[in-house]
């Protein structure tokens, strides 16, 4: 029943996420590179978001600081990422409060985690 | 006899024990002094004696000559005939005018009966007695009356007498011979000889005490020379030392006497250092003389001849020799190297960093400290990048503290292949899970039962089996690029129908190419074009090839593919009309883990590899790839495959040569 905003440059990691997402009801919007995602965040009411981590012009990091510290939103954000060095990024992470998953991810459990968190029921 | 020579060797030793003994004991000073004085004792009692005697020597010899006199005064005056008291009378005034001159106790005038006439009144008359019997004495008239001395001289009247009594009657001329008469004088005596006893024992004590200052000024001028006597054995002992080992003149405690010791040791120390310096200086000239050498013969060309750069700084921070790559890095000729000094070295760039590293490792006493750093350039203007080991390897030669060797070593292309490498690794295993994750979610999608649509079901399948081609894809161009690093990969040649091949490829790419609705057009001849090959290698080239032209075209873009055959060869082509390439980065690109740098190529992901693996798979054929391009003009890969039989034959051709 929420707006969910999925980024991601590989269309098919989008495509999956949506249709699971919407078979648990709630609204997905979806962009393929930063800029359209901060776009739409700022002209929608988005109350979640995943992203992808390594996108073209403007990475998954870059996103959350706008989001965080520009727009000044506390929307929930899980970030997608298939790169190694994890004890970083965790560390960089922990101020924004951001769930971090890593690629390959389980659809399952990551659309367990937002219902929980949005309080919604799995199905 | 052995007890003697036992007892004259023990006092033979003790005495050069004493003799050579460190102090002097102070007895025997003090026992000098006495002896000195015992000596002067002596000696003046001596003198004195001897000056007493001689007086009264001289005394009596005048004394003598008075009473001489006196006897023939009185003989003038006459004979006492008994007692002719005129005559007597006389005798007593000379006498008593003689006493009183001469203070002699007494004088008188006898005869061997009785004494007639005497400065003592008492004794005029006195019978001698038989006990004054003269005793002669040491000389002709002296004699001893009992104790006393007296001097006794016969009065000359037979010589000097005026009245000779002569009797005209008697025809004899009886001269009465008178009986002899005496004057006599009583003298002091005189003074006893100088014992030969103490006269010995006098000169002895002198002796000795001269003896015993001789010694105390022997040993004090010992002392004095003792720092003087040091230097000259230490110099006898080590003469054979002098030239190799100076030090060995020095003289180590000193016991008083410093200032001469301490002299000699300055001097010795001064001597070290200039041999030192000396030594120094011929060996900088070996040295210089042995790089001239050097410069002169086949090392000095081999050196050049090195790509590392080489500098060899002297201890007087001079650049003594720099091999042609240094000279290059630095902008010297290589017969100015010589001229320069790390202080007034110039350069620019690279040089310049060089440089300040070599002066900021210099230390305060000359030398340098051990360098051994990467240094990378990255100039934003020449758009040079570049990577260099700088090595700074001091050498440790006695006494020359400031020579140090300069290694510059160009690693870029190195460090261009780790960072490379680092990227790649990063980039596949990034690149593996994208598939991964497709794979991963939608065949949960599929198994969760939640979907039955089967639109949706469909594209599940259709998203896994493509992934998973392009995962084994991947895993294959991996698998590629060890096995020509290794040099494992191997070429079966086997018939190809190109044709096939081109169509089969371009078919299993037009998913990728739809999405971006660009446009694959293939262009075959009407021939049948066959060729040896290796299938599977030359579909890896094609795949790669076309996946770049996809990758790199923006939408609705056209990727033409072509093939034609010669008689030597075949030659397919990948024309797009992408982002092209730059003509600089022609080369670069088909290195291992190379990509172009420009933002479009950095944003799409790729391994680097795709264009190495193509080139090395042609090259194992026999062939290569060309590349025409701009940027933004688009890119036309060109790859040529000759056919085996002319190859076999012109392989054979070139062994025969």
């Amino acid at each position: 029943m929420a707006s969910i905003l999925v980024v991601d440059d590989e269309v098919s990691v989008v495509r999956v996420l949506s249709i699971w997402l919407e078979r648990n009801g709630h609204d997905v919007f979806t962009a393929c590179n930063g800029a359209d995602a901060l776009t739409q965040i700022e002209s929608q009411s988005i109350d979640l978001l995943i992203t992808d981590m390594n996108m073209p012009y403007v990475n998954g990091v870059e996103i959350i600081r706008i989001i965080r510290d520009k727009m000044k939103k506390e929307l929930p954000i899980f970030l997608l990422t298939a790169r190694c060095d994890q004890e970083n990024l965790v560390e960089r992470l922990k101020q924004y409060s951001v769930h971090v998953y890593t690629k390959p991810f389980v659809p399952s459990r990551l659309v367990e985690e937002i219902n929980r968190l949005l309080g919604a029921v799995t199905l | 006899m052995i007890g003697g020579s036992a007892a004259l060797k023990t006092v033979y030793q003790s005495v050069r024990r004493f003799l050579t003994a460190e102090e002097v004991p102070r007895w025997f000073g003090l026992s000098i002094v006495l002896i000195y004085l015992v000596g002067l004792g002596t000696v003046a009692n001596v003198g004195i004696l001897y000056a007493r005697n001689e007086s009264s020597m001289q005394f009596q010899h005048s004394s003598r000559n008075a009473l001489q006199q006196l006897a023939d005064q009185l003989a003038l005056m006459g004979y006492p005939e008994s007692d002719n008291p005129a005559i007597v009378n006389q005798y007593q005034k000379a006498l008593h005018r003689f006493s009183t001159q001469f203070l002699s106790r007494i004088i008188r005038v006898a005869n061997d009966k009785k004494i007639i006439a005497s400065s003592v009144s008492t004794e005029i008359g006195v019978l001698r007695s038989k006990e004054d019997s003269a005793i002669s004495g040491p000389d002709s008239d002296q004699i001893r009356y009992s104790s006393d001395w007296w001097i006794r001289l016969a009065v000359p009247f037979h010589r000097l007498a005026k009245n000779t009594v002569v009797d005209e009657n008697s025809k004899n001329t009886t001269t009465k011979s008178n009986a002899p008469v005496y004057l006599e004088a009583n003298f002091p005596p005189t003074p006893p000889a100088i014992s030969s006893l103490s006269s010995t024992a006098g000169t002895l004590s002198i002796v000795l005490a001269v003896l015993g200052s001789l010694f105390m000024v022997y040993r004090c001028l010992r002392e004095q020379l003792r720092g003087m006597s040091r230097i000259v054995d230490r110099l006898h002992t080590h003469r054979h030392r002098i030239e190799n080992e100076l030090g060995s003149l020095r003289i180590a405690n000193t016991v008083g006497f410093d200032q001469i010791i301490a002299s000699w040791n300055e001097l010795v120390d001064l001597t070290q250092r200039l041999q030192e310096k000396v030594e120094h200086t011929e060996a900088t000239e070996e040295l210089t003389r042995a790089l001239q050498n050097v410069g002169n013969n086949s090392l000095a060309e081999a050196l050049h001849a090195v790509p590392d750069g080489m500098i060899f700084i002297t201890d007087e921070n001079r650049f003594e020799y720099a091999n042609s790559a240094a000279c290059r890095i630095f902008g010297w000729e290589i017969d100015q190297v010589k001229n320069i000094t790390l202080d007034t070295a110039s350069a620019t760039g690279i040089g310049l960093k060089i440089l300040n590293i070599i002066l900021s490792s210099r230390q305060s006493d000359g030398s340098f400290k051990p360098y051994n750093e990467l240094m990378h350039v990255d100039d934003a203007e020449s758009k040079f990048q570049g990577s260099y080991r700088i090595m700074i390897i001091p050498m440790h030669r006695a006494h020359r503290e400031g020579e140090c060797l300069v290694i510059i070593r160009d690693v870029s292309q190195q460090i261009r292949a780790e960072r490379a490498r680092e990227e790649f690794v990063s980039h596949v295993s990034h690149e593996l899970r994208t598939p991964l994750t497709n794979i991963r979610a939608y065949s949960e999608t599929l198994s969760s039962g939640m979907f039955e649509d089967p639109k949706v079901m469909t594209e599940c399948y259709n998203v896994i089996t493509k992934e998973t081609r392009r995962l084994s894809r991947l895993i294959e161009d991996i698998l590629n690029v060890s096995q020509l690093e290794v040099g494992t990969i191997e070429i079966t040649l086997d018939r190809v129908d190109l044709n096939t091949l081109l169509s089969e490829c371009i078919r299993d790419i037009q998913g990728l190419a739809d999405e971006k609705n660009i446009n694959l057009k293939l262009i075959l001849p009407p021939k049948l074009d066959e060729i040896q090959a290796d299938r599977d290698k030359l579909s890896v080239v094609i795949n790669n090839l076309l996946g770049n032209s996809i990758k790199y075209t923006p939408k609705d873009g056209t990727i033409i593919v072509g093939c034609q055959s010669t008689r030597d060869e075949v030659v397919l082509t990948f024309k797009d009309n992408g982002i092209g390439i730059d003509p600089n980065d022609h080369g670069r690109i088909f290195e291992k883990f190379q990509r172009g740098n420009e933002p479009e190529v950095q944003n799409e992901t790729g391994s680097g590899i795709g264009l190495f693996t193509a080139r090395e798979i042609i090259r194992r054929h026999g062939g290569d790839i060309e590349l025409i391009s701009n940027k933004n003009e688009g890119a036309t890969f060109m790859v040529k495959l000759p056919h085996q039989e002319s190859r076999a034959a012109s392989k054979s051709t070139s062994e025969e040569n």
